[in-house]
């Protein structure tokens, strides 16, 4: 059985994100370092936990974006994964995710995997749309936000908990091949091993030139960012530790909270 | 045809979900930037009764689509029921709740009808002639508009943004028609209820939440220290310590977990991501600790403090004994602030 995990090159932190002054552009910090993206991380585990149960199971991990987006597939190679794939895409601050999904599709497409697995969304843009739409582009079944799933010995069907709101779990039972987004904590996402890193950094990882896949064109832009409005107070506590801390004593107090 | 604002309507287990009222109002707001009709279609087995309860809430026609076999909500029964009834059919702007029924099947539809989507929508704004859409980026970090290229656009509403319209003066009419399930590769089997939430949470007039930035399962000791200096106080978390294990899940605020409102909510480094957020807005007072000046919590709090909790926490503690703070459960002391 073949699964293809998607994973997602995002900053490692968001202080490298600032705004330029007019206020039309994101700016990111070209000495920002990188690293894969959380959701990504529990969907690269638990391909490995179905290749550990299914004897036979390979693991494709594929990313797509600029040369340093390559550093999220070997990391998935870190962790065990078989093979890795870098689809080679500008750089940009906002990729619309139909291009996204197009360039997954095209490469999955007759490529018979049977189980692709995605984060249920990425932690910078926090859409969750790439799953959804390659698995509509590739006429796979999609279920979203799973925080169990159990394939069936014969490979034929995936038994599936989807988190609701309010702590609610839907049920599920969805044929293969499909398509299902992993929402955090359905495991725990085992570090790379000191063998499988230095696999990883020596191995070839198919590289293929998002233009050879033929992307649409983007169907939405971003424009005018901005620093969000604040819904309160907001107040900033200046001075040392210790003045901080006596300032906010003071001020519940004053509001009777203490 | 004319170009229309389609609304999806959200229910579960026999009821109309209040998003879907809240959607109404985001069509208002859009309806304000585009002259459009607004009709609401909503699917289920036994559309009738729910289809009446939403045209009762405003001037919108609702197609009731009466589904054999969907007696839940099945993503890839709407996904295909709603393709079929959307291509072609002339809408502008297809309008879905930010939900876990809403991302799954919304952006897969926009895709069959190759369509613009933008998910987790908090805002419409005039962009020249057209609308545009507000959301979040880096966790909250940055708000971008977001500009559709094509139409049409489908569009997932954040719950908790727009207010429902006022009770209408006339109500829509509900018109039925009917769609066959679809055979398919997903069948729904059974919804499980959440465990008993936490009562202590739930009732807490005080909740101290502990998110990644405690760095460590031994620093909760200090979480746990700071919350007794309360009466009715609980300590709670963001999904990632959750997921962690170092607190239980029903300890866990946000989208997927616990909602509170306690008169006092300290977020102790939390980012601010918007699903934790989404769990503790109706706080009455907000207090952020977190070394990220530009973290996102810090717009959702009243008072924000920079610093790193492993250092201000104890001195906070070691200040708030100072002042004589009344201890929990206590008479106050002579704090000396009236």
């Amino acid at each position: 059985m073949e699964i293809l995990v998607c994973v997602k090159q995002v900053l490692e932190s968001w202080d490298s994100v600032g705004i330029d002054i007019p206020g039309s552009r994101i700016l990111i910090d070209p000495s920002a370092s990188y690293r894969m993206n959380l959701f990504d991380e529990f969907a690269v585990e638990e391909a490995l936990l179905i290749r550990e149960r299914l004897p036979g199971t390979k693991v494709d991990v594929l990313s797509v974006g600029p040369g340093r987006a390559a550093m999220a597939a070997r990391r998935a190679m870190g962790m065990g994964a078989d093979r890795g794939i870098h689809i080679v895409a500008r750089e940009e601050t906002y990729t619309d995710p139909f291009v996204i999904s197009s360039l997954i599709a095209r490469y999955a497409e007759g490529r018979q995997y049977r189980l692709i697995l995605t984060g249920v969304m990425a932690e910078d843009d926090l859409q969750g749309m790439v799953g959804p739409m390659t698995a509509q582009l590739l006429s796979l079944p999609c279920a979203t936000a799973a925080v169990r799933e159990r394939i069936s010995e014969d490979r034929s069907a995936a038994l599936v908990e989807r988190e609701l709101e309010g702590g609610f779990r839907e049920e599920l039972e969805v044929r293969l091949p499909a398509l299902l987004t992993i929402q955090s904590g359905i495991n725990r996402p085992r570090y790379p091993s000191l063998s499988n890193l230095l696999r990883a950094k020596g191995a070839q990882l198919e590289s293929v030139q998002a233009d050879a896949l033929c992307p649409p064109e983007n169907r939405q832009e971003v424009i005018r960012p901005a620093l969000p409005e604040k819904s309160r107070a907001a107040l900033f506590l200046e001075g040392t530790t210790e003045e901080k801390a006596k300032g906010l004593v003071a001020i519940l107090q004053q509001a009777h909270l203490l | 045809m004319k170009p229309s604002i389609i609304l999806i309507a959200e229910h579960f287990q026999g009821r109309l979900m209040p998003v879907t009222f809240e959607l109404m109002g985001f069509a208002g707001e859009l309806r304000k930037l585009v002259q459009m009709d607004i009709r609401m279609i909503l699917l289920a087995d036994r559309p009738q009764r729910l289809a009446e309860e939403a045209a009762g809430a405003a001037e919108v026609d609702i197609a009731a689509v009466q589904v054999p076999g969907l007696s839940a909500y099945n993503g890839e029964a709407y996904l295909h029921i709603l393709k079929g009834l959307l291509h072609g059919a002339g809408a502008s702007y297809i309008c879905v709740p930010h939900t876990s029924q809403g991302w799954d099947f919304a952006p897969g539809l926009a895709a069959a009808l190759r369509a613009a989507c933008i998910t987790d929508v908090q805002a419409v704004e005039p962009d020249g002639e057209r609308p545009c859409f507000v959301r979040a980026l880096y966790g909250g970090k940055v708000a971008a508009r977001v500009r559709p290229n094509t139409e049409p656009t489908v569009v997932t509403v954040r719950p908790g943004c727009f207010r429902p319209p006022a009770r209408p003066i006339s109500t829509g009419t509900v018109i039925v028609t009917k769609a066959a399930f679809p055979p398919g590769m997903m069948q729904a089997m059974r919804i499980r209820p959440p465990e008993a939430g936490d009562p202590g949470l739930s009732q807490a007039r005080v909740v101290v939440a502990a998110g990644k930035g405690i760095g460590k399962k031994e620093n909760l000791a200090m979480i746990h220290q700071l919350a007794e200096l309360f009466s009715k106080a609980a300590v709670a978390g963001s999904r990632t310590v959750c997921d962690l294990g170092w607190l239980s899940s029903r300890l866990q605020v946000g989208l997927t977990g616990a909602t509170v409102a306690p008169d006092l909510y300290i977020a102790c480094g939390i980012s601010g991501a918007s699903q934790h957020v989404a769990g503790m807005r109706g706080s009455g007072f907000v207090v952020a600790v977190n070394t990220d000046r530009t973290a996102a919590i810090f717009n959702e709090s009243d008072v924000c403090v920079v610093e790193d909790l492993t250092r201000f926490i104890p001195a906070f503690i070691k200040a708030a004994a100072a002042g004589g703070a009344p201890r929990a459960g206590g008479a106050r002391g002579d704090c000396g602030t009236e």
